[in-house]
């Protein structure tokens, strides 16, 4: 038996912060796997998610919700998707694997991206200095979801609510990333 | 002090705040101006008319218009590290505190040292660094070259870092709207109302254009309250974003335009906020409405402090309530020059004469002035200010200030940047936007050639309304604004002929009428050479003032008309920015974002020297207490690892993952080598060719399960391969099952090298997992748990040649296991190593790494020809049959040994035989890559040399002639360190 036991560490010390009007949660409680459907298998696991979920996969640039839990489906491209889901050990893929009665090819992104959530009426305002995409409330409407650059940095945008964004970005550049979000808010506030 | 030109009896301007007065400080003299002034109308407020000097010949010039067009008014502003050159003094907004110093002189400005050259100018004439100082040849680069140099330039930068911050940013609207005047307010009101959204972007920090510096009236309103009523009702839209102080610099592909927001520069303290903003605007249509820019006329001494554009004249007086003399003339060929007049008899400043080129009845009455008709002004007096004209008629006039108005350019620059040429419009005498615009773009109101008020509005109303209905916003909207129609009748007179003295032309460059005909004189006929000879146009102000004059010039004397000769092209910028705001915020360690591997807050407690891999940090070496060299370190880690156990970050490899029932095949077509036939729980080392069959990248590859496999790319190469992939997924082979995922940063994952490393890893993996050489063989991988039930992935793979594995686990835990792994080697001596000892190790083994993936090198060149599966087809394997990459003496990787072990090998130097000259003609190759040995104590090398496989125990010549080296060298087995591998395998 191994003396040992590892100790996790999230991508942040920070948990919170709040910069004017906006703040920024180091969010650290989800899990986030990606999804693909094999070819030729749609009908099945859409009929396994609806079961499964309670809701259908959404279209590339949307996300659904289940009805049955908090778990989100994230339309990223061609029979591709993310979901995102309360999560507290390291084994998601299994976790998903356990609910769903179809074939479909996981992989667990929950270590790959820091995510963070920007809340508060500035948010949009102080996102127009890093984010090229549109998140005006008609061109990127509540439940979008995007692939973007921010600072040189990989970034997945969520429209959670009025004025409330997830983002995630690639782990390792955590600091460049908040760095990057902090000095937008700075500027604006 | 006082403001003595401050006009205060009546019709008093809103456009500046008396109630708030701003002193600044020109030239070491204190002075007093208003909120909402400019800089150069405080100074003309203040009398202060001689504010600069000439480029060329230093002559004294003063402040000449009211725009961003300005040629004359370019100040240093502000002080020390913050200090800006070529600021124009006519877009700078006064604000308490300002501090600004003329440029360009060497003295004071009134007794400028340099103001010799103007006695000199016979030499300086257009190219005369052409043409003279050519003599004595050997003088040009010690005395001439240095003087000129010293001499040349606007402005001076502060030579220190600015401290200023700059941003950049993204805005999205359907409508970008460029202008604020009449015709962009009228379009920005219509769209808006219809339900477009829209962008107002005005230069000015008063949106309002010509409205501010006129007296029209607009549906019953004077044109400042309409305009103001107008904004107040566009500030109040959701739909309406107000740009003020934001100048739109550029237009690019699909409707993307690159504007200059001015945050804080009419502020004393920028208060650590950014200072300006570059935003990229993605817009679905613009509208041009940029107005027009007055030109002037040129005659001779048409330069000095006192002589200003006519429209200028009446903004200072109708805007800020400034006149710009005590006794003013106005020069003219047109109508609106008549209007200056006016203006400012009604605001009660003296007209001492207007002149008219034009032999007609007078305009206007101007009550008190003398009106000359059919004449020209000929010669000026007054060294720092002009004191007096001299008429065509003989006559002369004592004049304090000259308002010349030759005429509107429409400003169609915007338009032309894809590089569509303006039109000639006869019956303006000025070029107008063509039909051929950037896609999306509509010109409107005096930028278009509507040159008076009622048809700006309405062509600004009528765009807007019309593309809003396109973008399916129909909501009702208002009438369109009214206003009177006034006269713009123009006349074609550009410049005074038959009259002595020089005419300028260009203000900024010191371009006269006499350059552009000896420009032409000496054969330089069209008019982008002629910019380029005599520097017309150039510069800040890009001739905006002067640029139609001068064609009008060149027409004449070549005997063509103005569209025959045609027009320059105009590119980003539309104005000058400073270079900071290109860089934003990315300075210094912001620069680029920084990479962290998951162990770095381990590695950094350890005191590691971190190097720059890409955009990664990554441990280079752990130093110990009493090393006082790197090699010290670095021979330490080697040799530790290869008598003990090592364990290095490896993180930063490249890992996808590929799941799909296709996924073996995809494996076979994207790598040169077989994969559908892996076992599972076995990984194989993959070679990647590009289509031209040169080796891409190189890795191992497992086989988790009967549909899943997950490669590791070079760290370089990560994101290349990926996209590569998806490339070939997406576009060669859609039928394929199969899908890739980035997992580079989902595992931490560590090298455990050296002959105990099994044993260091029995102490931390769970017991259920025997990974005996029986059970878990070279090159065996697996999932297991470690630490009590943590889940790992385990590969038995060797990078250094030892016996080795790599261990993954999730990131989260990264910085944790590397703690455990240390702990868990503490009785096996185990050390930690960074990127040096990783590179030593695999040059002592023999493993091809960057140096050799140079994009240009083979399989068959790596000795690895024999991987390129001719059972199956793949990525580059047609292509990499080619005769000449296979011929005999194709270039081989092969290890060098110096034949006098106590030499130092160098990197990159050229193999020729014994005996030959060190030539390129006999060049057969070069080191890649050389390392001192702690194994074996002296120094080793990879390269390639040709037929490298055959020449064994040969002794060719390493040539460095960079450094003078040349040595003696072996060739020999590229695997200084166990060439069987059994180190590896037990």
């Amino acid at each position: 038996m191994s003396n040992f036991k590892l100790v996790e560490q999230s991508a942040l010390n920070q948990r919170y912060f709040t910069l004017g009007d906006i703040s920024v949660q180091v969010v650290k409680d989800q899990a986030l796997v990606s999804f693909a459907i094999p070819n030729g298998k749609r009908k099945e696991v859409n009929d396994a998610i609806k079961q499964s979920y309670n809701t259908t996969l959404p279209k590339i640039g949307l996300s659904v919700k289940s009805e049955t839990d908090h778990t989100q489906f994230l339309g990223m491209q061609a029979e591709q998707f993310l979901m995102l889901f309360n999560y507290k050990d390291n084994r998601a893929v299994e976790q998903v694997k356990s609910r769903l009665n179809a074939l479909v090819y996981l992989c667990d992104q929950s270590d790959s991206w820091v995510m963070l959530r920007i809340r508060g009426k500035g948010c949009r305002t102080a996102l127009e200095r890093i984010c090229a995409i549109d998140l005006y409330k008609t061109s990127f409407p509540q439940g979008s979801v995007a692939r973007t650059t921010m600072e040189h940095l990989a970034v997945i945008i969520l429209h959670e609510s009025d004025d409330q964004y997830l983002l995630m970005s690639p782990r390792s550049s955590a600091e460049s990333f908040l760095h990057s979000i902090t000095q937008s808010i700075e500027n604006i506030s | 002090m006082n403001q003595g030109f401050r006009i205060d009896n009546r019709n008093k301007s809103h456009l500046i705040q008396r109630d708030k007065t701003c002193v600044f400080n020109f030239n070491g003299k204190t002075f007093e101006g208003y909120l909402g002034d400019t800089l150069a109308s405080a100074l003309l407020a203040n009398g202060q008319k001689f504010v600069a000097r000439s480029f060329k010949y230093h002559r004294p010039r003063g402040i000449f218009t009211s725009g961003s067009e300005e040629p004359n008014a370019l100040m240093h502003l502000r002080k020390n590290a913050y200090q800006e050159p070529n600021a124009r003094a006519t877009v700078t907004e006064l604000f308490d505190g300002l501090e600004a110093t003329s440029q360009n002189h060497r003295g004071s400005l009134k007794y400028d040292l340099m103001a010799v050259n103007d006695l000199f100018s016979s030499f300086l004439t257009a190219g005369f660094y052409y043409k003279t100082f050519m003599w004595p040849k050997a003088f040009w680069e010690k005395v001439y070259e240095p003087i000129i140099r010293s001499s040349a330039g606007l402005g001076e930068l502060s030579g220190q870092e600015d401290p200023d911050q700059y941003d950049k940013g993204f805005l999205h609207c359907e409508i970008l709207i460029i202008g604020a005047g009449p015709s962009g307010l009228a379009a920005a009101l219509a769209g808006a109302q219809a339900g477009s959204r829209i962008i107002l972007a005005e230069e000015d920090f008063e949106m309002g254009g010509r409205l501010n510096s006129e007296t029209y009236s607009v549906s019953g309103l004077s044109g400042v309250q309409w305009a103001r009523e107008t904004l107040s009702k566009l500030g109040a839209m959701p739909n309406v974003r107000l740009l003020n102080r934001t100048t739109i610099l550029g237009v690019y592909d699909h409707g993307i335009y690159s504007a200059l927001e001015r945050k804080t520069d009419h502020l004393a303290t920028a208060s650590n906020k950014p200072r300006q903003i570059l935003w990229r605007i993605y817009s679905k249509r613009a509208i041009l409405s940029a107005g027009s820019t007055e030109r002037s006329i040129a005659f001779p001494n048409n330069d000095r402090p006192g002589i200003m554009l006519a429209g200028a004249v009446r903004s200072y007086a109708n805007r800020w309530d400034v006149a710009t003399g005590k006794n003013i003339s106005i020069f003219t060929n047109n109508d609106d020059g008549w209007r200056t007049a006016s203006d400012l008899i009604a605001k009660g400043v003296n007209i001492q004469t207007v002149v008219d080129t034009r032999s007609i009845d007078p305009v206007i009455d101007i009550p008190g002035a003398a009106i000359e008709m059919g004449v020209q002004v000929i010669n000026t007096k007054g060294r720092h200010g002009l004191k007096s004209i001299t008429l065509s008629n003989g006559k002369h006039y004592k004049t304090d200030c000259l308002g010349i108005s030759g005429g509107w350019n429409p400003n169609v620059h915007l338009s032309c940047h894809h590089h569509h040429r303006p039109v000639w419009r006869e019956d303006l005498l000025a070029f107008v936007p063509s039909e051929k615009l950037p896609y999306g773009m509509v010109v409107t109101g005096a930028a278009k050639g509507e040159l008076n008020l009622s048809s700006a509005l309405q062509s600004g109303y009528a765009a807007a309304k019309s593309i809003s209905a396109e973008l399916g916003h129909t909501a009702s909207i208002e009438n369109c604004a009214k206003s009177d129609e006034e006269s713009t009748k123009n006349s074609a007179f550009w410049f005074v002929k038959h009259a002595a003295g020089r005419s300028w032309l260009d203000l900024q460059n010191d371009v006269t009428t006499k350059d552009i005909r000896l420009a032409q004189q000496e054969g330089f006929t069209s008019v982008e050479h002629v910019k380029r000879y005599t520097t017309l146009g150039m510069a800040t102000d890009q001739g905006k003032t002067c640029n139609i004059t001068a064609m009008a010039v060149m027409a004449d004397k070549m005997g063509k008309t103005i569209p025959e000769i045609g027009t320059t092209m105009f590119r980003p910028p539309y104005t000058p920015v400073s270079l900071a705001v290109y860089a934003g915020r990315a300075r210094g360690k912001t620069f680029r974002p920084t990479r962290l591997t998951p162990s770095h807050q381990w590695a950094e407690n350890k005191g590691a020297v971190f190097v720059e891999t890409g955009a990664w940090l990554r441990a280079q070496w752990f130093p110990q207490a009493g090393e006082t060299s790197w090699r010290q370190s670095v021979d330490r880690e080697v040799t530790q690892t290869r008598n003990s156990v090592g364990i290095c970050d490896v993180s930063t490899l490249g890992k996808i993952d590929i799941q799909g029932r296709d996924a073996g095949e995809f494996l076979n077509r994207i790598y040169c080598n077989t994969f559908s036939t892996l076992k599972v729980n076995r990984v194989r080392y993959g070679l990647m060719l590009r289509e031209d069959g040169m080796v891409m990248d190189d890795g191992t590859t497992a086989r988790l399960s009967k549909d899943h496999y997950l490669m590791t790319t070079t760290t370089a190469n990560a994101v290349g391969v990926f996209r590569h992939m998806e490339f070939c997924r997406q576009c060669l082979w859609p039928n394929l099952d199969v899908h890739l995922m980035s997992a580079t940063e989902q595992f931490a994952q560590y090298a455990i090298a050296g002959p105990n490393a099994r044993k260091l890893l029995q102490n931390i993996i769970d017991p259920e997992f025997d990974i005996s050489n029986e059970s878990f063989p070279f090159m065996a991988c697996g999932e297991i748990t470690i630490a009590n039930g943590t889940p790992a992935r385990l590969f038995r793979i060797s990078f250094s040649g030892e016996l080795a594995y790599e261990l993954a686990v999730a990131t989260r835990y990264g910085n944790s296991l590397m703690e455990a792994l240390i702990q868990a080697g503490k009785e096996f001596d185990v050390v930690s190593y960074g990127t040096e000892a990783l590179g030593v190790m695999r040059i002592e083994k023999g493993h091809a790494a960057g140096n050799e993936l140079t994009g240009q090198t083979t399989a068959l060149n790596l000795g690895l020809g024999r991987m390129v599966s001719k059972k199956k087809d793949s990525i580059g394997n047609v292509l990499s049959e080619r005769i000449s990459l296979n011929s005999d003496d194709a270039l081989r990787l092969v290890g060098f040994i110096p034949v006098n072990r106590t030499k130092t090998l160098d990197s990159g130097a050229h193999f020729v035989a014994l005996g030959k000259d060190v030539k390129t003609a006999n060049d057969e190759g070069w080191m890649t890559s050389v390392t001192f040995s702690p194994s074996l104590k002296h120094f080793v090398g990879l390269g390639f040399i040709k037929n490298g496989h055959n020449r064994l125990g040969e002794i060719v010549y390493a040539c460095n002639p960079l450094q003078g080296n040349t040595l003696e060298v072996e060739i020999v087995s590229p695997h200084f360190i166990d060439p069987k591998g059994e180190r590896q395998r037990v």
